[in-house]
């Protein structure tokens, strides 16, 4: 929101040499965030009042005309112009070189240069009040229409600033930091908190004479929980038309569109008090003004043309026929102010701010008046509200007269008095307070402070909480304390580094065991870890064949196919699969997250029941070859709890996971248990998550099973003190023949075996396959010799011709 | 005979001079002192001397063969020296074998580097589940009945609990402070920890808004505990970003769960507070609010408010790491493009 500083300054004399800079700081530092700051003046630099003394045809151009001009210099300026409403003698803005403007209105300013126009040298050039800004405030018909100011009393040569009189500082203040002040919606509201920033009294403003004697108007609150303090002013003998150039201005500058005298006192009103008014054309009020409930099905049509369709949940102002405005938000178009208005019924009301903010929202209708109602404006302002109103009134329009007069004020709010021990204060402050530095702080502010009484130790104050701040913002000792601080200045407390125990050291194994596995699989393992969204595309969800029945539901997903929530990472991998394919032909990804199931949990009270959720990890090794992606997953798997430090992890086939191949796919296990699964993806779910020319093998694991150990289980094997003997085979045996078949069969043979490799295809008949495979032979008491070594060698063989019926490739 | 010895000599010292790699040099050894070499040759005629000469020769033989063999030794020496284990050219351009690497994703590397810095402090990390209920979500933290997050424009809520209201209407978690009061109430106080985690919200997406983000939230609960300790929090996470001492000034600011509450700002380090563009003209940079637990939180976790005080802090994951990367788009994160996320080691 946009504050003028001249304008606040008419509350309070802040200090003469106080820089915007300083007092944006202080603002800042302790009220609310000023963005920016901008001098009006500053943007008008070398733009002058000119008085053109001639205007003769461009000799090249029928559009154009050439100008002498008086711009306070002792020769007159040429100025070439293509304004419409050129005239001698007229007063008009003059953009001299070096000011800037905007061409058009449009775009960046740029500067203005001497420079030929169609062969007729201009010193400069006469301004449309859009090239320099000042549309709103003098509002054109046509486009090539040139401000005229004659009006204004001015000598030719003058700064526009000065005549204009824009000498002032707008403040930009960040609305999202006003969000929990109704109180600074408003210019004396600001001027208030500068007041007490800067020690200076804050001007009373004036307050309405209401005659004792004075005819009332009926109103009527039907909903009170919705409106709880109602004033009708009536005004009569009333003229519409543009309000004076002040009063222009003063809207302009922070923001307003100047409309008419009497909007504008309106919304000067509300400028300076932060208090939302509306008027309504009086001969337009049949009876009385009744604040009610919409009645399902009403229409009305507002003030920019919009029609609305109420429903119950809306308040209106009508009167007994009809409604005339959508409280606090906006005014009827039929019966708010009108051209021919001589007698206005000024409203001021307090509304219930969540109605206020719910009907902006479903009629997405936001408002100057609006905003400042859902905020929660006290009922005590509209005194100083009408005071404002009534003094501008009668300033602006001689014959105008409050004639009658009506507040309906059913229900009173109490504001709150806080009791807070200096003890209290001192302590979370960190420092010593007494009663005078309380006392500084908070008066200023509006805030009563009174001793309540004395203990041995401590102080205890009572704070009575002004109306402005007491909707919500301030209701407790902790509230009181920020009001303190921040007078204080939070900029004047020094860091005083906590004391802090230590009595046990941290370990959180479930903690440091999800990283262990993340950081094994990125550094180790070399995989890629990814994030996916938590709500799934159908498709993948199809295409790793879950049934939506068993996902959770958003009531509001980001799209209509993208409602369920993961119980699964595998759509969600699926997806990335396909999305990295068109990059690269071969990837290890993984993600390690929470998914969510139907079912009951109840993590911190029994009153709340929560579904079930757990950590899952997927992680995915795509490419060519299914036997190798499926092997490097495999071995993933193996490695694991090595070098994560957990329990040991093993394989069997039990439940097979809809998207696993039918042939290639594993459970992992702890103990007996199924905590996951290793597969190739079947040829259905790469068909159907568009995964083509490639294989995955998809690791699935339910990280709430894996059992951290309770520390490193390294355990020293003595080195074999005899050298051991490496001797390679290579067999051939059916087809179906397990390694795990070969690996058992000698594993009782000799010190160690491991697999190399495998093979079918040319020179190995169709039925076999060959299997080569590495042993360690040796002995604990002697070194073997080399018969020793080949009739171990002939035994193995042996053994495995007789059990499996494998022949010797080579060995 | 002499002569004959001493230009065998200086011819060889010659060769050996002149050999320039060890085949030659074994060579010009042949050629001189192998066993049908010149030297030899030369001895056999040390016969045909008179004795008297036939001494003194000899022993000029001797000193000749032993220079020579000191002069090839040094000369063989001098080759190996000189001598590489590679023949022929070698390309040290060539790039290196990459070590397989994959990687953590940027927002976890970030989590992880500000969990150290946090347990270096003996604070906790603490997890809480995604899904929550109002009741954790809103009523525990101070946030009116009406506050607009808690619509469905903001929040999102579960099917089927939607109309509900507190512990019964579930939503993805819109921030992490509930899960202070989760901590709270199983642990008690005093108490430090930081919970990370990732939040939903539901709006419109752009280069600056994502519908689910990643936040860093820390606590610390404690008896007498005053606000402007709360410093500490904020500085442990921005000196371990940016590593190097930022400083940081503390503003009035509002939000619901804390009393007082403040925007955080820290120095813009472009510019050192003089004013730049990337700090608006001002000199700082708004990065997290925080504040004291609002007394009504205290209570929602069973703490006596005027017994125990504290400082949260909150800061956006995603933010901190477009700040210390370039990163230009929120939306990158949870893309799962390899492109992207390959290039954080
Ligand atoms: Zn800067």
């Amino acid at each position: 929101m946009k504050f003028s500083y001249n304008w606040i300054r008419e509350y309070v004399d802040l200090p003469a040499e106080l820089s915007m800079k300083q007092l944006s700081y202080d603002l800042t530092m302790r009220t609310v965030e000023v963005e920016d700051t901008e001098n009006l003046a500053e943007a008008l630099d070398q733009v002058v009042i000119g008085v053109i003394k001639a205007v003769e045809p461009h000799p090249q151009a029928d559009r154009l005309a050439v100008c002498k001009v008086d711009v306070g210099m002792p020769e007159q300026a040429v100025i070439v112009c293509g304004g419409i409403n050129l005239a001698v003698d007229q007063k008009v803005a003059v953009a001299l070189p070096g000011s800037m403007v905007r061409w058009h209105g449009e775009g960046e300013p740029v500067q203005v240069k001497k420079a030929k126009l169609r062969g007729v040298e201009s010193y400069g050039m006469i301004c449309a009040s859009s090239e320099i800004g000042l549309k709103d405030l003098f509002p054109s018909i046509d486009e090539r229409e040139i401000m005229d100011l004659s009006t204004f009393e001015a000598e030719a040569g003058t700064a526009l600033a000065e005549v204009l009189l824009l000498d002032d500082q707008i403040l930009e203040i960040d609305n999202k930091s006003m969000t929990n002040r109704p109180d600074l919606w408003g210019h004396y509201g600001i001027a208030r908190e500068l007041a007490a920033i800067y020690n200076k009294p804050l001007k009373p403003l004036p307050t309405a004479a209401v005659p004792d004697q004075i005819a009332g108007f009926p109103v009527e609150i039907d909903a009170t929980d919705r409106c709880n303090r109602y004033i009708a002013a009536v005004y009569s003998g009333l003229k519409y038309e543009p309000s004076p150039y002040w009063l222009q201005l003063k809207l302009w500058k922070v923001g307003l569109r100047p409309i008419n005298n009497l909007v504008d006192i309106t919304n000067y009103v509300m400028l300076a008090t932060g208090q939302p008014t509306h008027g309504f054309d009086k001969d337009h009020v049949d009876e009385k003004i009744i604040v009610r409930n919409a009645r399902s099905g009403e229409k009305l049509e507002m003030l920019d043309s919009s029609k609305l369709n109420l429903s119950e949940d809306d308040l209106v102002i009508c009167d007994v026929n009809k409604p005339m405005a959508l409280a606090g938000i906006m005014g009827g178009k039929s019966d708010s102010i009108l051209p021919e208005t001589t007698e206005m019924i000024l409203e001021l009301a307090k509304f219930n701010p969540t109605t206020t903010r719910r009907s902006a929202q479903r009629h997405s209708m936001r408002t100057e008046a609006g905003v400042r109602n859902e905020k929660g404006v006290d009922a005590e302002r509209m005194d100083q509200a009408i005071g404002v109103a009534d003094q501008l009134i009668e300033e602006l329009i001689p014959g105008a007269k409050l004639t009658a007069y009506e507040d309906c004020w059913p229900v009173h709010v109490t504001y709150p008095e806080i009791e807070v021990p200096l003890s209290f204060l001192n302590v979370r402050l960190g420092r010593e307070l007494d009663f005078a530095a309380v006392e500084a702080s908070l008066k200023p502010l509006g805030f009563e402070v009174k001793v309540s009484r004395r203990t041995e130790t401590d102080t205890i104050f009572k704070v009575i909480v002004p109306s402005w701040r007491g909707t919500g913002d301030i209701d407790l000792p902790d509230d009181i304390l920020e009001e303190v601080a921040r007078m204080i200045g939070y900029e004047n407390f020094d860091f005083i580094p906590p004391q802090i125990k230590l009595d046990k050291a941290i370990r959180q194994r479930n903690i440091e065991t999800e990283r262990a596995v993340k950081e094994y699989l990125a550094f180790r393992a070399g995989f890629q870890e990814i994030f996916t969204y938590p709500w799934i595309d159908d498709q993948y969800l199809e295409a790793a064949a879950i049934d939506p029945a068993s996902c959770l539901k958003l009531a509001t997903p980001p799209s209509p196919e993208t409602s369920h929530l993961r119980s699964s990472l595998v759509p969600g991998m699926l997806e990335a699969i396909a999305k990295n394919l068109r990059y690269f032909d071969s990837m290890k990804i993984f993600e390690l997250t929470q998914v969510f199931e139907p079912g009951t949990s109840n993590p911190s009270e029994a009153a709340e029941t929560l579904p079930l959720m757990r950590r899952s990890l997927a992680a995915a090794v795509v490419g060519k070859d299914p036997v190798q992606v499926f092997r490097e997953a495999k071995g993933v798997i193996e490695l694991m709890p090595r070098i994560v430090q957990i329990e040991g992890l093993s394989f069997a086939q039990q439940e097979k996971p809809g998207w696993a191949d039918q042939k290639v796919w594993l459970n992992i296990m702890a103990g007996d248990q199924v905590i996951g699964t290793l597969a190739l993806l079947s040829v259905q779910t790469m068909h159907a998550a568009d995964i083509r020319k490639t294989m995955a093998a998809v690791i699935e694991l339910d990280l709430e099973k894996l059992e951290p150990l309770p520390s490193r289980e390294n355990k020293y094997q003595p080195l074999p003190q005899l050298p051991l003997v490496e001797q390679d085979f290579s067999i051939l045996v059916d087809r179906t023949v397990k390694w795990q078949e070969i690996e058992e069969l000698i594993s009782g043979m000799v010190k160690r075996c491991a697999f190399v490799e495998e093979y079918s295809g040319k020179q190995v008949p169709e039925d076999k396959k060959s299997v080569m495979f590495r042993v360690w032979l040796g002995s604990d008491t002697k070194t073997l010799t080399a018969e020793e070594i080949d009739a171990e060698s002939q035994r193995i063989l042996n053994k495995i011709r007789k059990k499996l019926g494998g022949e010797i490739r080579h060995g | 005979m002499k002569d004959k010895l001493m230009t065998m000599r200086d011819e060889c010292l010659d060769a050996i001079a002149q050999a320039g790699s060890e085949q030659t040099l074994e060579e010009t050894r042949l050629k001189f002192l192998g066993k049908k070499g010149e030297l030899t040759s030369i001895l056999k005629l040390l016969g045909k001397l008179p004795p008297e000469e036939r001494k003194e020769t000899g022993m000029l033989a001797n000193q000749v063969k032993n220079q020579l063999t000191e002069a090839l030794e040094a000369r063989e020496q001098a080759l190996i020296a000189e001598k590489s284990v590679v023949d022929g050219e070698f390309d040290l351009t060539v790039p290196g074998v990459m070590p397989e690497s994959g990687s953590l994703h940027p927002i976890t590397q970030m989590c992880y580097d500000l969990n150290d810095a946090f347990h270096s402090m003996g604070f906790e990390v603490f997890s809480e589940d995604e899904i929550t209920s109002e009741l954790y979500g809103f009523d525990h933290l101070n946030f009116p009945p009406a506050h607009p997050a808690r619509e469905s424009m903001d929040t999102y809520w579960l099917e089927g609990s939607e109309n509900e209201t507190g512990a019964k209407r579930l939503c993805l978690r819109p921030h992490l402070t509930g899960a202070s009061v989760r901590y709270l109430k199983e642990h008690g106080a005093p108490a430090r920890f930081v919970y990370p985690g990732r939040v939903y919200r539901n709006e419109n997406t752009d280069a600056r808004h994502e519908r689910a983000f990643f936040q860093y939230e820390a606590l610390i609960v404690d008896r007498d505990f005053s606000f402007a300790s709360g410093k500490l929090l904020v500085k442990t996470i921005l000196d371990k970003v940016f590593g190097r001492d930022v400083d940081v000034r503390m503003r009035a600011g509002f939000f619901p769960f804390v009393e007082p509450g403040f925007e955080i700002d820290m120095k813009c380090l472009v510019c050192g507070g003089k004013g730049c563009r990337v700090c608006k003209h001002v000199g700082w940079i708004e990065v997290m609010p925080g504040g004291t637990p609002h007394p009504n939180v205290l209570k929602a976790a069973s703490l006596d408010p005027l017994e125990w005080s504290g400082f949260y802090i909150n800061v956006g994951l995603d933010r901190l790491v477009m700040m210390r990367t370039g990163v230009d788009d929120v939306r990158m994160f949870h893309s799962a493009d390899l492109r992207f996320l390959s290039q954080f080691k």
